[in-house]
């Protein structure tokens, strides 16, 4: 197992409801990051499919494994890297429950899979019209180590981060598709989850304009100290590379030893607190 | 939240960044060849105007001038020809008062003496104006609304607000001044009382009952689901003026999404049927 590589964080324009363009896009760019050392690619979230879909999500929403995966996987395979996109899939037991998805595959084909558990239906987003939440985080073993997975507004609740966190990640990817009004939340929220969590946040957001939303970029790989070691322009495409060494973990996770000081009781209380919100 | 101008505050060159972006795409995205607007010589269509000379070229951006015989204002047809030079935008003079009285004349019970249904039929006329040159030169429709028009239902149902895009309509009126500013509009065309010139002498304010810099605040307030007291009690404006433009707000929802039908069958235009703009 590798312990330190590099990550390349692919901030790409998708075309809506055009499975092949997107997948073209993103064959290129995991060539283009092969060709600069990356282990992993990391691409936003619905980069599949674009995320303003509306409608549409029913027809191009596929099982995991369906064709884009098989694609996909041949991609990673043929590059000899890991790669996270994002895809909305269709539940294998119904017609017409779609998740929104995170995807991890690897050169020895599909990895696993993420549910998104927080889907915001509120301001412009109505993703709880389309998809049903997941209920489990993931964190998945490779050869890069454990990597947790979640997506964009997952970030506002510190515990699904967390959970990927005790489940064993190292390195947390984050895909998104967060509109430019949102960008100084995410700022912060990254870093916060990294700190809180002494662990790697990889953040990929999308750019280009979906029916009027514009997409803010600003991707960005944060240390376990909450230091931003690769940023990605604003508002444009953009690729950029960073090193995840998880040795650097260990320094930080004795100098704020949060991990050490959890206090299980706590969640308790949490749990009723929420409950009688 | 305290309710001061300063509320209403925006970084304007990432506002204009951010619109401007917003049109390019928009026009890159429909293939299409270019824009047509009404190019009055008001703070709106001059503010739209110069956006799009800076998405996409003054020379693709087509500024059309309709004066009619009633409202024609020398001052505004030279503040549109100012505008036009500044952002290098093509311009085109149509006089629309053959097209009006043809219009009055054709209605058996036309009463000039109603000035809403007269005004009103030069807001459609004009829009038919845009509509013919965008046809025919392959283009799409800048419109120019703001969002405190729009909030208050204060344009024509299928005239000046029909278009295909509206940049500006997420900017109050007094935040377009300030963008139009920065973008370096005339400021003699910024300080002008707004008008839709729909009858000679008309201005917003008047009509709307209540000044743009304090109008914009109690929308503001509504936008953020602040209580009619509260901004009442924040602005010093009386409690009815409050309530009388919050009703005049949620009235004005039916010239803001005008689709409507009666629900009969499985997806329903208007209301279930929700698709992307391609």
């Amino acid at each position: 197992m590798k312990t330190r590589f590099r990550v390349a964080l692919a901030q790409t324009e998708s075309t809506a409801a055009d499975k092949e363009a997107n997948m073209a896009t993103m064959k290129t760019a995991v060539t283009q990051a092969k060709k600069q050392g990356a282990s992993l690619v990391i691409f936003p979230e619905l980069s599949l499919t674009g995320y303003v879909v509306r409608d549409q999500i029913y027809e191009l929403a596929e099982q995991i494994p369906g064709p884009s995966i098989r694609v996909m996987e041949k991609v990673a395979r043929d590059a000899n890297v890991h790669i996270v996109f994002g895809m909305p899939e269709l539940s294998e037991k119904t017609q017409a429950t779609v998740y929104n998805v995170s995807v991890l595959v690897g050169p020895k084909g599909c990895i696993g899979k993420y549910r998104k558990m927080y889907l915001p239906t509120h301001s412009v987003f109505e993703e709880k019209r389309y998809f049903r939440p997941g209920y489990l985080p993931a964190a998945f073993d490779t050869d890069l180590g454990k990597i947790g997975l979640i997506i964009c507004y997952d970030i506002f609740f510190p515990e699904v981060s967390r959970l990927t966190r005790l489940a064993g990640a190292q390195l947390i990817v984050c895909i998104s598709a967060s509109p430019a009004v949102r960008k100084a939340f995410f700022e912060t929220l990254t870093a916060a989850r990294a700190i809180e969590n002494t662990a790697f946040l990889a953040y990929v957001n999308l750019v280009g304009i979906e029916d009027g939303l514009q997409f803010w970029g600003g991707s960005r790989l944060i240390g376990p100290q909450g230091k931003i070691q690769a940023l990605a322009k604003c508002d444009e495409p953009d690729m950029v590379f960073g090193e995840v060494d998880y040795a650097d973990i260990r320094p930080v996770e004795t100098f704020v030893p949060t991990l050490r000081d959890l206090r299980p009781e706590l969640f308790e209380k949490l749990k009723e607190g929420a409950e009688k919100l | 939240m305290e309710l001061t101008a300063s509320v209403l505050d925006m970084d304007w060159a990432d506002v204009e960044t951010k619109l401007v972006r917003f049109i390019k795409d928009y026009v890159k995205k429909t293939g299409l060849n270019g824009i047509v607007l009404g190019l009055s010589g008001g703070i709106d269509s001059c503010t739209a105007a110069a956006l799009s000379a800076k998405a996409i070229g003054g020379k693709n951006v087509l500024g059309l001038m309709l004066p009619e015989e009633e409202t024609r204002s020398a001052e505004d047809i030279e503040h549109a020809k100012l505008v036009a030079k500044k952002f290098k935008l093509k311009t085109e003079v149509c006089d629309i008062t053959p097209a009006l009285e043809a219009i009055y004349g054709s209605i058996p019970v036309f009463d000039p003496s109603e000035k809403v249904c007269k005004g009103n039929v030069k807001a459609r006329v004009r829009m038919v104006c845009w509509y013919y040159f965008a046809n025919k030169l392959n283009r799409i429709v800048c419109g120019s609304s703001d969002k405190s028009e729009t909030m208050m239902g204060y344009f024509t149902k299928w005239g000046d607000v029909a278009a295909d895009i509206h940049p500006l309509m997420d900017l109050y009126k007094t935040q377009v001044r300030k963008l139009a500013q920065h973008m370096g509009v005339p400021e003699a065309i910024v300080k002008k009382p707004s008008t839709p010139a729909l009858w000679l002498g008309q201005t917003a304010e008047n009509e709307l009952g209540v000044k743009y810099e304090q109008l914009d605040l109690v929308l503001y307030g509504l936008e953020r689901f602040m209580k009619t007291e509260e901004i009442s009690d924040q602005l010093r404006v009386n409690k009815e003026t409050v309530r009388k433009i919050k009703n005049r707000w949620l009235a004005a929802e039916h010239k803001r999404r005008p689709l409507l039908t009666a629900k009969l069958e499985y997806r329903t235009i208007g209301t279930d049927f929700r698709l992307r703009r391609g």
